[in-house]
C-alpha cells in the first residue's frame, strides 16, 4: 500500500495526497514519541511535535559555553550589531514562522525563518538519541540476562536426524539479502546517530567528518535496495503470517520462553509479530528515507523534518526488534538457524517449536493414509 | 610521501604488475598444457565452435530457469553495473587518463553513477548470500569464493564512500583495496573474468567439431 | 600415456594422481580455474534432482581431479604453495570414498554442460577422471568384471560367435532373408551391442528388411561383432584402444567401405569421435550412425515408408548420439516418417534427461537404488505426456534401462528401438 501511494506521488510531486499516505504511517511514530514523553517526563515540556519557539532556548545545553550570553536589556542588543534597537515584537513573529517575502530566493511569500529545525534538533538529540540509545543497551541486557537465566534453549527430544523443509530458496535468499542490507544500513546509520559521541573523543572532529561522510554516501546507496528488499519480503513470507486464535493463547504462555509448552503453526506469535514490525518500520524507513534522501519530492521544509524523526525512531526500534531476532536465531536457540541456511530443521526441532506446523507438514506428507502418530496429533487437536 | 601518493603510486605499480604478469602467466599456462588434436573426422568447424560457444554461454537455456532464475538477475546485474563503474565512473574515466592509457572518454553522469552502483551491489550481495543459504553452492564454495567476493565488495564500497570526492583519506583507502584486489586477482577464482573464454571456447571445440555445440 | 609404467613404490593415491595429471589437459585446466562455484549444474543433473543431495552436484564429483590440479600443476600454483595455499595430498581412503560419486551418480551424460554459465564439459572430466581410479583400481566389481568379460571373450556379457551365428540364423527364418557373414568387400559392417545380440535380436532382422528395401550390400563379423566399449565407461586407455583396434583391424580387413554403429549410446562415441584418437591414427573407412544412414537412405528415397503407426509416441534421446553425438534431427525426422502421433517430451532434443542407465551405471549393481531415483526425472517426462503409448529410442541400453524402469513403475508403456519401428512400416507386400 505504501508503495502505491509512493508511485502516485511520484507523478504529482508536491502533492496532498503524499503528506496523506505519509501521515498515516507517522502517525505511529508520533505516538511513539508522546509515549516516550509521557514514560520519560523532562523538564522542557516537548508533548507535541511543534512546541513553543522559546523551548529552543531552553533546549541549549547549560554547559555548551562557560560564559552566559551577554543579555539584552531593554530593547538594546549587545555587540557591534547594525543598529543597536531590536524591533522585539517583529523577531518573535518571524522567529514564530510569520509569513512574508524577501529580496532574494523566492518571488512568493514564506516563512522567512525555519524555526523548526531548532525544534527537530532537539526532540532528534533529547528523545531519539537518548532514549533510542538507552533502548538498544536496555534490549542488549535484558538478552543476555536472558541467556544467563535460561540459557541455550536445546531441542529437547534431541536430534532425530530426519528434516523437514521450513523456508524455500526463495525466502531464503530474499532474507538474507535484506539483512545484509540491514546490517549495512545500520552500521552506517547509527553511525550518523551516535557517532559524534562516540567517535568524536576517539579520533577526533576532522576523522569523524571523513567517517561521517563516508557513513552518509553508503546509507544513501544502499536505502533505495532496502525498500526493494522490504517490498519483495512482504510478499515472500506474508503466507501464514496472519493472526490466529492459537498466537493468543502463546503470547499469554510468553511463548514457552519461562516453561511449559506453546502451541504454535509455521511461525509463531513471536515471529509473526516481528513480520509485520519489520513491514511497517521497513515501510516508514523506506518512505521517510526517501523523502530523506529527495527532499524536493514534498515541498515544504516541515515533511524532511518529520521524516528524519520517524527515520530515527523507526530505525532504533527496528534494529532493537533485530537483535532479539539475531539472538534467537543463533546463539539463542539449537536448530533454529538451519531452517534459514540450510532451509530444513530437524523434525523434533519443528515438534517442539512448531507443533501444529509439524502435525499439518506430516498429513500432507502421507496423503491419503495418515500413519497413526499423524491421526492422533488430528484428533488431540 | 603521504599515503595517497603512496596507494596512487608505488603501491599502485606494484598492484597492476602483478596483475598483468599474473593473469597473463595463468591464461598462457593453461594454453600451455596443451590438448591432443582430434584425429577423428570432422563434421563441423572445431574454431567456430570455440566462438560460438563463448557467446552461446551468456544466456541460459530456459529449461534450467528455476535455478538460474536468481543467478541471471544477480549476475547481470552484478557484471554489467561493475563494469559501467569500472570504465565509466567520472574519476575512473580520469585515472585512466592520467594513469593508463593517457585519453579518456566521457563519463557517466552522477545519477547514472548511482544507478549502476546499487545494480552492481544488489546483484553481488544476491549472489553472495545465494552462496550461503543453497545447499548446492554451500557444498561447493570455499575460502577463495568467499574471499573474493567480501574483496570486490570493499573495493566498490569503498569507492562509493570516497563519492563525494573531497576526502582524500577516502580515495585512499579506495585505493588500497583496488591494489590489494589486484594482487589477489591472478591467483584466485576472479580469474574467471579471463578463463570463461578458454572454458567455453574449448568445449565448443571438441563439439563443434563434431557438428553441435553444446 | 598408454602403458602402464607404474613404479612399485607408488602407491594407489599416487597413481591415480599421476592419471589425473596426465589427463589434465589445456581443456580441463581452464574449466578448474574457470567454475565460479555457482552450481548450476545441479539443476541439470538427474542425481541431484532426484534426491536433492547437493553431493550429486556435477562438478562436485571431479573435487579429487580439480584438488590434484589446484596442488601440482595449476599456473601459478608454486607461488600459492609457498602460502600454504594448495589443497592436501590425495588419500586413498579419499578416492574410496569418492568412488560411489564418480562411477555411481554419473552418466557422462554432459547435461550439466548445457547449464553451465562457463561451458565446461564435466562428463568428459569424468571420463579423464576415472583413469586415475582405474590405474588406483578403485572401481565397481561389475565393471571390473565386464572389462575382463570383454577383453577375453570380445563381449562385456561374454556373448560367444557361436550365440551371434544362432541369432543371425534364427532371424533369418524368421524374416526370410539371408545374411551373410564375413563377407569380404561388402560396403557396410554391421556392428551390434550384446544387448541387441541377446535382448533384441529381431534387431538384426529388421536390418536385413531395411537393408534389403535400400538395396545395401552388408554383413556382419564373427570376429569383431561387439560395439560397445567398457574401457570408455569404466575409464581405460587401454582397454578402450584393444576394443576399438579390434573393430578396426576387422574392418580393414574385410575392406568395408562404412561401418555402422548401432542403436548404442556409448558405442557411437567410443568409436567414432573416441577411435581415431585412441588408437593414434584416423580410418581407411568411415563411421556412420545407423541413424544417420537411414535419414540418408529415406531423404534419397531409397527408403520409403509404406503405412504409419497411429499409436501416441515420443523420443528418448540417447546422450551420446544426440546431446553428445550431434544427430538432434535425423532421429526427428525419421519418425515423422512413420509416426501419426508424435510428441516431444519438455526439454526433448538436446536437454533431455538421459534414462539413468548410461556411463557405466547400468551395468554397476552398486548403483541400482540411485539409478532407481534418477530414473523419477525420465518418468516424470513420460508421465508428462497425456496418451503416451510408445517410447521409441536409438540405443539398445536406454531401452533395457526404460523398460526396467517402467516395470518398477508398473507402467503398461512400451519402448521400442528405432530401426526397428521402421522396419515394421517397410510393407514388402505392397511393394
Amino acid at each position: 500500500m505504501g508503495h502505491k501511494t509512493f508511485s502516485h506521488a511520484k507523478l504529482t510531486l508536491n502533492s496532498n495526497q503524499l503528506s496523506q499516505g505519509i501521515a498515516g504511517v507517522f502517525l505511529f511514530m508520533a505516538a511513539f514519541l508522546m509515549l516516550g514523553s509521557l514514560v520519560f517526563p523532562t523538564n522542557a515540556k516537548a508533548s507535541s511535535v511543534r512546541p513553543p519557539a522559546n523551548a529552543t532556548i531552553n533546549a541549549l545545553p547549560e554547559n555548551s559555553s562557560p560564559q552566559p550570553a551577554p543579555k539584552a536589556t531593554g530593547g538594546f542588543v549587545p555587540g557591534n550589531t547594525l543598529g543597536n534597537r531590536s524591533q522585539t515584537s517583529f523577531w518573535k513573529s518571524v522567529r514564530d514562522g510569520a509569513i512574508g517575502t524577501r529580496d532574494t530566493m523566492q518571488a512568493f511569500p514564506s516563512p522567512l525563518i525555519q524555526s523548526q529545525g531548532q525544534d527537530w534538533r532537539y526532540l532528534r538529540n533529547n528523545y531519539i538519541s537518548r532514549y533510542g540509545g538507552w533502548l538498544l543497551i536496555g534490549v542488549t541486557g535484558l538478552i543476555a540476562l536472558f541467556y544467563l537465566i535460561r540459557g541455550r534453549i536445546k531441542i529437547k527430544s534431541g536430534r532425530s536426524g530426519a528434516v523437514i523443509p521450513r523456508f524455500s530458496l526463495t525466502q531464503r535468499v530474499v532474507h538474507w539479502f535484506t539483512a545484509v542490507l540491514f546490517i549495512l544500513l545500520s552500521i552506517s546509520g547509527l553511525i550518523l546517530l551516535f557517532g559524534k559521541h562516540l567517535f568524536i573523543p576517539l579520533i577526533g572532529k576532522t576523522a569523524f567528518g571523513v567517517v561521517a561522510s563516508a557513513s552518509m554516501q553508503s546509507h544513501n546507496l544502499f536505502g533505495p535496495l532496502f525498500i526493494i528488499a522490504t517490498l519483495t519480503m512482504f510478499f515472500v513470507f506474508l503466507k501464514g503470517n496472519g493472526f490466529k486464535l492459537v498466537d493468543l493463547k502463546w503470547a499469554l504462555k510468553g511463548g514457552g520462553f519461562f516453561g511449559g509448552h506453546a502451541s504454535s503453526h509455521r511461525y509463531n506469535f513471536g515471529e509473526k509479530a516481528w513480520f509485520w514490525w519489520a513491514i511497517i518500520l521497513g515501510i516508514t524507513l523506506s518512505l521517510s528515507g526517501l523523502i530523506l534522501e529527495f527532499p524536493w519530492l514534498v515541498g515544504t521544509n516541515m515533511w524532511p523534518l518529520l521524516a528524519g524523526l520517524a527515520h530515527g525512531g523507526a530505525a532504533l526500534l527496528m534494529i532493537a526488534f533485530a537483535i532479539g531476532h539475531i539472538y534467537i536465531g543463533t546463539v539463542g536457540m539449537e536448530g533454529s538457524l538451519e531452517g534459514m541456511t540450510r532451509g530444513s530443521v530437524d523434525e523434533n526441532w519443528a515438534r517442539e517449536h512448531h507443533d501444529l506446523w509439524y502435525q499439518e507438514h506430516n498429513k500432507e506428507a502421507t496423503g491419503d493414509h495418515p500413519p497413526a502418530k499423524a491421526q492422533a496429533a488430528t484428533s488431540k487437536g | 610521501m603521504t599515503f595517497l601518493e603512496f596507494v596512487e603510486g608505488p603501491a599502485w605499480y606494484v598492484a597492476i604488475t602483478i596483475f598483468t604478469i599474473g593473469v597473463l602467466w595463468r591464461f598462457l599456462g593453461i594454453i600451455a598444457i596443451g590438448r591432443r588434436t582430434d584425429m577423428s573426422a570432422p563434421k563441423g568447424s572445431a574454431s567456430a565452435g570455440f566462438v560460438k560457444a563463448i557467446f552461446r554461454h551468456f544466456l541460459p537455456r530456459t529449461i534450467f530457469a528455476e535455478r538460474t532464475r536468481v543467478h541471471i538477475l544477480g549476475g547481470y546485474s552484478f557484471h554489467l553495473g561493475l563494469f559501467i563503474l569500472l570504465f565509466f565512473a567520472a574519476p575512473h574515466v580520469v585515472f585512466i587518463k592520467a594513469h593508463i592509457l593517457g585519453f579518456g572518454w566521457p563519463a557517466l553522469p552522477r545519477w547514472a553513477f548511482i544507478i549502476a552502483a546499487q545494480a552492481a551491489f544488489a546483484g553481488l550481495i544476491l549472489l553472495w548470500v545465494r552462496r550461503i543459504c543453497d545447499p548446492v553452492m554451500r557444498q561447493i564454495s570455499d575460502w577463495d569464493d568467499h574471499v573474493g567476493t567480501i574483496l570486490t565488495f570493499l573495493v566498490m564500497l569503498t569507492g562509493c564512500l570516497a563519492l563525494q570526492e573531497s576526502v582524500e583519506a577516502l580515495r585512499a583507502l579506495h585505493m588500497l583495496f583496488v591494489n590489494i584486489w589486484l594482487i589477489y586477482f591472478p591467483f584466485s577464482r576472479l580469474m574467471h573474468a579471463f578463463t570463461f573464454i578458454l572454458s567455453r571456447g574449448y568445449t565448443g571445440a571438441t563439439y563443434g567439431h563434431r557438428g553441435i555445440v553444446p | 600415456m598408454s602403458t602402464k609404467t607404474s613404479a612399485p613404490t607408488q602407491t594407489a593415491a599416487d597413481q591415480a594422481v599421476s592419471k589425473f595429471l596426465e589427463y589434465t589437459h589445456a581443456s580441463t585446466a581452464a574449466y578448474f580455474d574457470a567454475c565460479v562455484h555457482c552450481g548450476e549444474c545441479a539443476e541439470a543433473c538427474h542425481f541431484y534432482l532426484s534426491t536433492k543431495n547437493p553431493i550429486y552436484t556435477p562438478i562436485y564429483k571431479l573435487q579429487p581431479m580439480l584438488k590434484a590440479y589446484k596442488r601440482h600443476k595449476a599456473p601459478l600454483s608454486s607461488i600459492k604453495r609457498l602460502f600454504g595455499l594448495v589443497p592436501e595430498q590425495i588419500t586413498k581412503q579419499e578416492l574410496e570414498e569418492w568412488s560411489p560419486l564418480v562411477y555411481d551418480s554419473c552418466n557422462m551424460c554432459g547435461r550439466c554442460t548445457l547449464a553451465c554459465p562457463m561451458g565446461i564439459d564435466i562428463a568428459f572430466t569424468i571420463r579423464k577422471m576415472r583413469e586415475g581410479f582405474v590405474a588406483a583400481d578403485i572401481v565397481p566389481g561389475d565393471l571390473r568384471q565386464s572389462e575382463k568379460n570383454a577383453l577375453e571373450t570380445g563381449s562385456p556379457m561374454r556373448v560367444q560367435a557361436k550365440a551371434l551365428q544362432a541369432q543371425v540364423r534364427a532371424q533369418e527364418k524368421d524374416c526370410g532373408i539371408a545374411i551373410e557373414l564375413d563377407k569380404k568387400g561388402a560396403d557396410y559392417l554391421v556392428i551390434l551391442s550384446s544387448m541387441e545380440i541377446m535382448g533384441y535380436p529381431e534387431v538384426i532382422g529388421s536390418l536385413a528388411k531395411i537393408f534389403k528395401e535400400a538395396g545395401i550390400d552388408w554383413t556382419i563379423s564373427t570376429k569383431a561383432y561387439e560395439a560397445t566399449n567398457v574401457g570408455i565407461q569404466i575409464g581405460s586407455w587401454d582397454t578402450a584402444r584393444t576394443l576399438v583396434q579390434r573393430v578396426v583391424d576387422e574392418a580393414e580387413h574385410l575392406g568395408v567401405k562404412y561401418v555402422i554403429s548401432p542403436e548404442c549410446g556409448h558405442a557411437y562415441s567410443a568409436l567414432r569421435w573416441q577411435g581415431p584418437n585412441l588408437i593414434g591414427r584416423s580410418y581407411d573407412f568411415e563411421v556412420i550412425h545407423i541413424i544417420e544412414l537411414l535419414h540418408q537412405l529415406t531423404t534419397e528415397g531409397r527408403l520409403q515408408m509404406k503405412s504409419k503407426n497411429g499409436r501416441r509416441l515420443t523420443l528418448h534421446d540417447p546422450c551420446q548420439i544426440v546431446r553428445r553425438g550431434g544427430l538432434v534431427k535425423e532421429p526427428r525426422a525419421l519418425l515423422n516418417d512413420v509416426a501419426d502421433h508424435f510428441e516431444e517430451m519438455q526439454g526433448a532434443g538436446i536437454t533431455n534427461f538421459c534414462c539413468g542407465g548410461g556411463g557405466g551405471v547400468s551395468a554397476n549393481s552398486r548403483a541400482a537404488k540411485l539409478q532407481a531415483s534418477a530414473f523419477e526425472c525420465k518418468m516424470q517426462q513420460f508421465n508428462d505426456i497425456d496418451g503416451l503409448e510408445l517410447i521409441v529410442t536409438p540405443c539398445a541400453n536406454c531401452r533395457t534401462v526404460l523398460e526396467d524402469g517402467l516395470e518398477e513403475h508398473d507402467s503398461p508403456l512400451e519402448v521400442i528401438g528405432l530401426s526397428e519401428l521402421l522396419a515394421q512400416h517397410l510393407d514388402h507386400r505392397q511393394t
